[in-house]
């Protein structure tokens, strides 16, 4: 009965396996035929990535025990899991990083203050993700799994975090649920959740295929399906943001925006005289002139800009 | 349809953070995360005796 229940739930396993990678190239051409790709571009290479990544890993598990090498097969299988596990963590932060600029797009100031400071703070915290792996006795392939794991989690936290602030700012935004800058956030926030409850689930379950899988793949087909239709369906377009003149946002977006500006120059000494034009001159000695005394004798007043000049 | 939405992120975002506390709590070696993928988790060292299940489903 319990082998009845284990081949049943592996075989939902595979099937899942291949609808994955369906739905992930659905979400592909959706996202290339409606033009979407220079927006979205970090979504698109995830996708592709997960799609060819999840092909390799069904084949060589298909394969392992008869064409390959059942040690071989793990050894293929391991390296290519986690390496496309990696690469995959880092193009989610894009992405988040991608879904931000599009959202603060009406407010150019506090979109370019915003971006430096995600910058800023994802690389610190991949730094300290990274780093914290590290530790003295642990190495070789444990070290990788460990740094991809702090990687990976860094990446869920921020990815809820933006969920967050995409959720609350939705509509001051001037967007609605149906954008697809929420779609992709939200998406990613279940991604993230469910990350971060499965690394749970996995320190008392370590085993290669689990109940849990089965979880995931529902969950990772909800949320290909979820993008795909966002994609395929016509996007409301932004509504007019209107805000009070005495609004805080629009005080620091005009902050924001002087704050790149670059600024002027003053020459304060070590000027020659030919860099003046006759008009240049004359305007500066009148003002000269008016400076140093409301009446003053035009000839001292001359003599005084001669020794400034 | 908002208080939905809105309980729906909280939800998940609380639920991350608890899962996050539980996993910095918890006293075990290594913690591991995975992809939310149906594709099975390579957990066991690739140099080790097992090939953990390899080939079984």
């Amino acid at each position: 009965m319990s082998k009845g229940i284990c081949v049943s739930s592996l075989s939902l396993l595979s099937v899942l396996g291949y609808l994955e990678v369906l739905a992930c190239v659905a979400a592909l051409c959706v996202l290339i035929a409606k033009k979407q790709w220079a927006d979205y571009w970090a979504l698109g290479s995830f996708l592709a990535l997960r799609a060819g990544s999840d092909s390799v890993l069904i084949a060589v598990h298909g394969a392992s025990g008869r064409i390959i090498e059942r040690h071989l097969a793990y050894h293929i299988y391991f390296y290519v899991y986690w390496v496309s596990f990696a690469l995959e963590s880092v193009l989610a932060l894009l992405i988040v990083y991608g879904v931000f600029r599009l959202a603060m797009a009406p407010l150019k100031g506090l979109q370019t203050l915003g971006m430096l400071i995600f910058k800023w703070a994802a690389g610190i915290s991949v730094a300290v993700a990274l780093g914290s792996a590290f530790t003295p006795g642990v190495k070789g392939t444990v070290m990788l799994v460990n740094a991809i794991s702090q990687l990976q989690r860094t990446q869920s936290i921020l990815t809820l975090c933006l969920l967050l602030f995409v959720t609350f700012a939705v509509r001051p935004m001037g967007l609605s649920y149906s954008s697809r800058i929420f779609g992709v956030s939200l998406g990613l926030g279940i991604m993230s959740t469910n990350d971060l409850v499965q690394s749970a689930w996995l320190v008392f379950n370590p085993n290669l295929a689990s109940v849990y899988n089965v979880i995931n793949g529902v969950v990772v087909c909800v949320i290909l399906t979820m993008w795909t239709a966002y994609f395929a369906l016509p996007e409301p377009k932004r509504r007019i943001i209107v805000l009070p003149t005495t609004s805080p946002f629009l005080r620091w977006n005009q902050i924001s925006q002087a704050l790149g500006d670059s600024p002027g120059f003053v020459a304060v000494g070590g000027v020659p005289p030919e860099l003046f034009a006759p008009a240049e001159l004359e305007v500066m000695r009148r003002a000269s002139i008016k400076m140093v005394t409301p009446f003053p004798p035009q000839a001292e007043t001359r003599a005084t800009f001669s020794r400034a000049v | 349809m908002k208080v939905i939405v809105r309980s729906l992120v909280v939800a998940l975002a609380v639920t991350g953070a608890i899962a996050t506390t539980l996993v910095n709590t918890t006293p075990a070696k290594a913690t591991v995360t995975a992809k939310t993928s149906a594709m099975p988790v390579p957990a066991c060292d690739p140099n080790g005796p097992s090939d953990c299940g390899m080939g079984d489903w």
